[in-house]
């Protein structure tokens, strides 16, 4: 490999390098900074710095034509240059949402930003991946951060339990995707996609390939927390710190979904028929799971758990097309999805009495009358998760069944639709509580970080409407190179 | 001219009712009278151009509607039976706008009253105008709008709500059959329009229609539905409850729809879709059968009212029970002789009662009046003129007859079905014997009626007494031509409507019935040419001949071939008598009803409770509707769809969040559990799928 | 020969202590067996030609890993039969589920067929006078340092988690802390108080 070949790889890995070297510097910063609040302070400013720089490095590349690098190992193209984009920003604004939090509930730790950003590089590595090896390094340094992430109030029991629960199953996925690369491997003779979707197109109904397939989608579902892999969620979201439930809820979704696409229709991208099974079968059980396990959730946070796993299935469903427009949509979906999510954990943890913090629904009661401004974005939010015509998140939620519509999967669409009703109620439970019961207290003001992000995207669901069709543009240009 | 009579009453009621607060109550008087008494000089000249002038035509408007074979076309269908139509509706219709004037003086809503009469009368003039059932249908609704309208006018007043809901609700039922009617009409002749409908009968007579795999005689099938709706509008027995509660609205309201136009709807419609039922016998002997015991109950229940209007009420629809066994009986022509005359009569007795009523501020139980006749003499001639035409007073064989309009057209009818039954026609015989006992009875609750009213000892309170007074002329006007038209409609058009002027009268919109050839008429003429060319022609030959048999037989009668001498002085005798024993229970021994009363003898409480009517469909209907709604809401609806439906759904979906609650355990190694069983079932559906 | 029956001896020897260290009442000795597991599985590195990954199996799962367990099921006095009471409730289902996959993944095995192009893709034996440490470390360094770099990165993560989690700055603990004892000055503890007489210090 010559020195020049190197600089050109190195060029297009420049969001991943910033944040490699970044988080390290920053971990120096952190470890040298006299006093440990000031400098997890400093280093939480930093890192989000740090992010909006990668994001712009990743911007700046998709000026460019990307490529592959190190050997077919890693693919900078549209697509992962769109979700790193995404993700970084997902990441910064979890950040925000994180940061009077934890100096409130004295978790303010250098590590947590340090942790966040080594997590967004795991992230960056996985949406670009083009061999496994990339994929299982990406997604262990992604999940490894995750899983500390998820333990880190150390001294709640909640806490640990989500972590250590999140971090067992974890590692069984893991060795689901493992197990599943190896057949794979053992059948192509190759971790490169690209030798993989050659040797996958003359595959036909190869048992040992379509096993591999099996398991690496498994373990990329438990990833999404697509049912019925997804018994971590509600119990990880509940126990987790709040802001790391919401930086679960959005960046680490979307990469791992992108990832799933770039799996399902690069290197088997031959082999749609026999997966769409499976992506559908995923979809049908996490739509049902994110519907009806909803329904009986009293702690909101538990509650986006389980939103999270049903909107997963939408998603699922317009990836299930397994068309160039499925990837857009899915694409579309969770950008949208991020948003309202954020919202809502902006919300969540504006929910501050005196006390300290609270995560029942019914302490939602009456905020219309105490807090009008917040009650209408949360209202907004649910709405547009929900997938409310006239939100931004009705898009999302139909050009992904417009996708698998358009595949041929309307009955699919139906039953999807018919979840996506029952959904609706338990967004409408929110929106019911906030609205119509009488107040039973008035929350703390909110730090100005989450406050603007609750306003931000609460007005988002409403002002984004005018900016669909660049949106649209936008990710379809980015899922474009995608997909049959 | 056609145009001006049926779209004036609605323009006047569009602005009477829209602009009512930017023209006043006096102008929406002025512009809904005045154009309708335009439309009823203009349908004069219609009918004299159409019946005289022999000028029937269609014309069509515009088209309604076109979807495939269906075409519906918005027409003014100008024959006989519509011009005379006309002429009622929009004569009664105007001379009861000015009676209003008077009448309803003090009412607030005067402008709104005045717009709901005017679309009235748009609504009935469309529907005697149509050329095919959908526009006849739209008129039927327009009019039961109306109606609704105005019986619940006084609309603070939770009876006259009530009155107005089961009104509406009664002639739903028939509506209903009257629907299926026009469906069925359409299934079998592919068509609505009368014309296309008529002329395709001699060849459907033996049309069968198959209905839930029973089989029906196509046309007996139609002809029963249609009746049905007529049955609701015309409150016949079954569907008559609504009529008697339908004097909860103002009175001219009931003068107008409620004895001149709408009841008689019904009779109409069986008139214009003759035809029909001259080719279904079964029906046209129901029909002459409901008919009959409509007559005979509403007269026995009139016997025992006391509140002035509802004596009046049950009169009229007594009266309409005449109308349709002379319909049923294939009396077409005579049936709308008494109409007409009815129409007269009727609105002239019961705006007679809106003068006393308004004279004594609204008090309208007969019992505590009395001995107003000084009080209000023009009024009280006026109802004894109305009460003789009702009872048909007149002088039989006398001039070939001479009386009141009740007479000719009422007697006729009861004769009629007498040579009917004579001819073996089905219930003939049985339509004769009731007319008779009805118009006794008929007499005897119609004197009643005098005689409590105006008679005898005051019996209310001094202070009513007091201020009782004549009403004013803009009332008694629209009285005195009401009263000659009781006076003189029977004489005047007794030849053109069933004699000898009748065939050519009628011209092909109703046969002008066998009668007209022998009754009062020119006997050696026989010109009677079947020029009918509905398929009745055969029927009328048929009669024609059992007839002239009859004839031979009763021959040496010196008036009539047809009748013999007691069948023509009965009706009258027996009205003399009702008369009497009214005279004698109300002038003679004025303390003989209250010691009835206060028997309280089980024959008088059935007749003042009519028949129970009310109280068997408060069981049957109303109780059996609820609970037959309870046992669909709370087993069908609750239990089964709801169950099944929306509630079971919620609750499958609650039961399966517990069950995911549940498994929702928090243990690890279930939750690894679960994912393995997830890959071996992902596996397996990949396995499946490929099909290895 | 020899080497297929070695192969069928190690094999057979993982499959049988894999399963032991699942059914072994005592936690000691699943460990055991787990180590054994280990040990079987690095002789079938070794007939394939991976001396490196032999060895290294057996010095870090073996030496590190598997002995860590060990200390830690010691030292951690857990009652197994306990843990153990609810494996009968779940183990129909659980055998129902576990003899399907395996049936599946044994089906697998024996219809497998690898694709055309696997031959050509597999990575070339190690080139004759290079030996496997050197091999490995040429492939490591050079082509897939993209994927060194990124495990560097993960066991940092790793480092970091440890720390975070477990690591407390114990507030009343007496430490010794050298820099702190080197560069402590004078003026830091000693104060010069001039005390009037009679009146002490106040």
């Amino acid at each position: 490999m010559t020195a020049s070949m190197l600089l050109a790889d190195l060029t297009l890995m420049t969001p991943e390098l910033m944040l490699a070297v970044g988080a390290l510097a920053l971990l120096l910063v952190g470890v040298y900074w006299k006093s440990e609040l000031g400098g997890a302070r400093i280093v939480m400013r930093l890192t989000i710095g740090l992010l909006v720089l990668a994001a712009g490095a990743a911007i700046w590349l998709a000026q460019g034509d990307g490529g592959d690098t190190f050997n077919g190992a890693f693919n900078v193209d549209a697509f992962s240059l769109y979700a790193k984009t995404a993700v970084f920003f997902a990441a910064a604004v979890a950040l925000l949402l994180a940061f009077k939090f934890l100096e409130a509930e004295k978790l303010a730790k250098f590590e947590y930003p340090v942790l966040i950003a080594l997590a967004s590089l795991g992230m960056a590595i996985m949406v670009s991946a083009d061999d496994l090896i990339t994929l299982y390094m990406g997604l262990e340094l992604q999940s490894l951060s995750l899983y500390i992430l998820a333990a880190f109030n150390r001294d709640s029991l909640r806490s640990s339990e989500a972590g250590l629960k999140y971090f067992v199953l974890g590692a069984l996925s893991s060795g689901l995707l493992l197990y599943g690369a190896s057949l794979i491997y053992g059948f192509s003779g190759t971790t490169d996609f690209d030798g993989i979707a050659i040797a996958a197109a003359e595959a036909g109904n190869n048992v040992g390939l379509l096993f591999g397939l099996v398991f690496l989608v498994s373990g990329l579902a438990f990833k999404i927390s697509a049912a019925p892999f997804h018994m971590w969620t509600p119990d990880v979201y509940e126990g987790a710190p709040t802001p790391v439930a919401a930086f679960f809820a959005t960046a680490p979704k979307l990469a791992a979904m992108a990832l799933l696409a770039r799996v399902l229709t690069e290197p088997f991208g031959a082999m749609v028929d026999q997966w769409q099974q499976v992506i559908i079968v995923l979809a049908i059980l996490s739509m049902a799971v994110g519907s009806f396990g909803a329904l009986m959730q009293t702690n909101i946070k538990r509650l986006m758990g389980y939103s999270s796993i049903g909107n997963v299935g939408y998603a699922l469903v317009g990836l299930s097309s397994g068309t160039a427009i499925g990837v857009w949509a899915v694409l579309l979906y969770f950008t949208l999805y991020i948003i309202g999510v954020a919202g809502a954990f902006a919300v969540i943890l504006s929910m501050r009495k005196a006390e300290g913090m609270v995560e029942r629904i019914d302490d939602l009661a009456g905020l219309s009358k105490t807090r009008p401004a917040l009650a209408w974005a949360m209202t907004a939010l649910m709405f547009s998760i929900g997938g409310m015509p006239f939100l931004v998140g009705f898009f999302g939620k139909f050009f992904v069944f417009y996708a698998a519509a358009s595949a041929g999967l309307v009955w699919l669409v139906v039953v999807a639709v018919l979840f996506s009703t029952v959904s609706i109620a338990y967004y409408l439970r929110v929106v019911k509580v906030i609205w119509f019961d009488e107040p039973t207290g008035e929350f703390l003001p909110a730090p100005a970080g989450v406050a603007f992000v609750s306003r931000a995207t609460g007005l988002a669901t409403v002002l984004l409407l005018p900016f669909m069709i660049a949106l649209i543009t936008l990710v379809v240009n980015a899922g474009g190179g995608l997909g049959g | 001219m056609a145009y001006l009579v049926v779209f004036a009453p609605l323009i006047a009621s569009i602005i009477a009712g829209l602009f009512q607060k930017q023209i006043g109550d006096r102008a929406a008087q002025i512009i809904t009278t005045g154009a309708t008494i335009s439309a009823a000089l203009a349908s004069v000249y219609l009918l004299i151009d159409v019946a005289y002038g022999g000028n029937a035509r269609t014309i069509d408007i515009v088209s309604w509607m076109a979807v495939g074979q269906f075409e519906v076309n918005w027409a003014i269908r100008l024959d006989t039976l519509s011009a005379v139509m006309l002429v009622v509706i929009t004569s009664v219709s105007s001379l009861v706008h000015v009676y209003s004037w008077g009448y309803m003086a003090d009412d607030p809503h005067r402008a709104r009253f005045f717009s709901y009469l005017s679309l009235f009368t748009f609504a009935m003039l469309a529907l005697v105008t149509a050329d095919n059932f959908i526009q006849m249908f739209f008129g039927w609704e327009g009019v039961g709008l109306a109606s609704y309208l105005l019986i619940g006018f006084y609309y603070k007043k939770e009876s006259a709500n009530a009155a107005a809901i089961k009104a509406f609700v009664t002639n739903r039922v028939g509506d209903f059959g009257f629907a299926l009617g026009i469906m069925a009409t359409f299934a079998v002749f592919g068509t609505v329009k009368f014309d296309e409908v008529f002329a395709q009968i001699p060849e459907m007579s033996g049309e069968i229609l198959t209905v839930f795999g029973m089989n029906f005689q196509a046309l007996e099938l139609i002809a029963f539905l249609l009746f049905i709706g007529a049955m609701g509008k015309s409150a016949q027995f079954f569907l008559h409850v609504w009529l008697p509660d339908a004097m909860e609205g103002p009175t001219p309201v009931s003068a107008l729809i409620h004895a001149a136009t709408m009841v008689t709807a019904g009779v109409f419609l069986v008139c214009r879709c003759f035809p029909i039922y001259e080719v279904a016998p079964d029906t046209s002997a129901f029909i002459t059968f409901i008919g009959a015991v409509t007559a005979l109950f509403a007269a026995t229940v009139g016997l025992a009212q006391n509140d002035i209007k509802r004596v009046i009420a049950y009169s009229t629809c007594s009266q309409l029970g005449y109308m349709f066994f002379a319909a049923g009986l294939g009396l077409y022509s005579a049936a709308m002789f008494h109409l007409f005359t009815h129409a007269f009569f009727k609105a002239l007795l019961f705006l007679g009662a809106g003068s006393v009523i308004h004279g004594l501020h609204h008090e309208q139980d007969m019992r505590n009046m009395g001995g107003i006749y000084k009080l209000l003499p023009a009024t009280w001639i006026l109802m004894i003129i109305g009460t003789l035409a009702l009872t048909g007073v007149g002088l039989p064989i006398v001039l070939g007859g001479l009386g009141f309009a009740g007479f000719y057209s009422k007697d006729m009818i009861i004769e009629e079905a007498f040579a009917m039954g004579t001819e073996g026609v089905t219930f003939g015989m049985f339509a004769f014997w009731i007319g008779i006992t009805a118009a006794a009875l008929t007499s005897f609750y119609s004197w009643r009626l005098i005689f409590m009213t105006f008679h005898g000892k005051f019996r209310g309170k001094e202070e009513t007494l007091k201020h009782a007074h004549e009403s004013p002329p803009v009332m008694l006007v629209p009285l005195v031509l009401l009263a000659i038209g009781a006076l003189f409609a029977g004489g005047v058009f007794k030849s053109d409507f069933v004699a000898k002027g009748a065939q050519s009268f009628w011209g092909e919109s109703l046969p002008a019935g066998a009668y007209s050839d022998y009754k009062y008429g020119d006997y050696g003429s026989g010109d009677y040419t079947s020029g009918d060319s509905y398929g009745e022609e055969d029927h009328a030959d048929e009669s024609h001949s059992e007839e002239a048999g009859y004839g031979d037989e009763a021959h040496g009668d010196d008036h009539s071939e047809r009748h013999p001498t007691w069948v023509l002085v009965l009706p009258v005798v027996v009205s003399a008598g009702g008369f009497i024993l009214a005279w004698y229970f109300y002038m003679a021994n004025p303390h003989l009803p209250g010691r009835i009363a206060a028997t309280n003898g089980p024959l008088l409480r059935f007749l003042q409770n009519k028949w129970y009517f009310d109280e068997i469909y408060d069981f049957i209907f109303v109780r059996g509707t609820r609970a037959l709604g309870d046992l669909f809401w709370k087993v069908g609806d609750e239990r089964i769809i709801d169950g099944g439906g929306p509630n079971g759904i919620a609750a499958t979906v609650m039961a399966g969040a517990r069950r995911l609650a549940r498994m929702q355990s928090g243990f690890v190694y279930h939750y690894a559990f679960v994912m393995l069983i997830g890959v071996v079932v992902l596996a397996l559906v990949l396995i499946a799928g490929a099909g290895v | 020969m020899l080497q297929a029956a070695a192969f069928y001896i190690f094999s057979a020897i993982a499959v049988f202590s894999a399963l032991m260290v699942v059914f072994a009442k005592n936690p000691v000795r699943a460990v055991l067996f787990l180590i054994l597991a280990f040990f079987s599985a690095a002789g079938l590195f070794i007939l394939l030609g991976a001396e490196f990954l032999a060895m290294i199996l057996v010095i870090v799962y073996v030496g590190a890993v598997a002995v860590l367990f060990l200390f830690v099921v010691m030292m951690l006095d857990i009652d197994f039969a306990e843990l153990k009471a609810g494996f009968a409730e779940n183990a129909i289902v659980g055998g129902a589920v576990a003899s399907v996959l395996a049936l599946v993944l044994v089906l697998s095995g024996f219809i497998w067929v690898d694709a055309n192009s696997a031959q050509a893709n597999l990575a070339a034996p190690t080139p004759e006078g290079v030996s496997n440490v050197a091999a490995l470390g040429a492939l490591i360094y050079d082509r897939y340092v993209l994927f060194f770099q990124l495990a560097g990165l993960v066991l940092l993560v790793a480092m970091i988690g440890a720390i975070v989690l477990t690591l407390r700055h114990r507030d009343g603990v007496k430490r010794q802390d050298m820099h702190k004892q080197v560069n402590r000055k004078r003026e830091d503890s000693v104060e010069i108080v001039d005390v009037e007489p009679g009146e002490g210090i106040g």
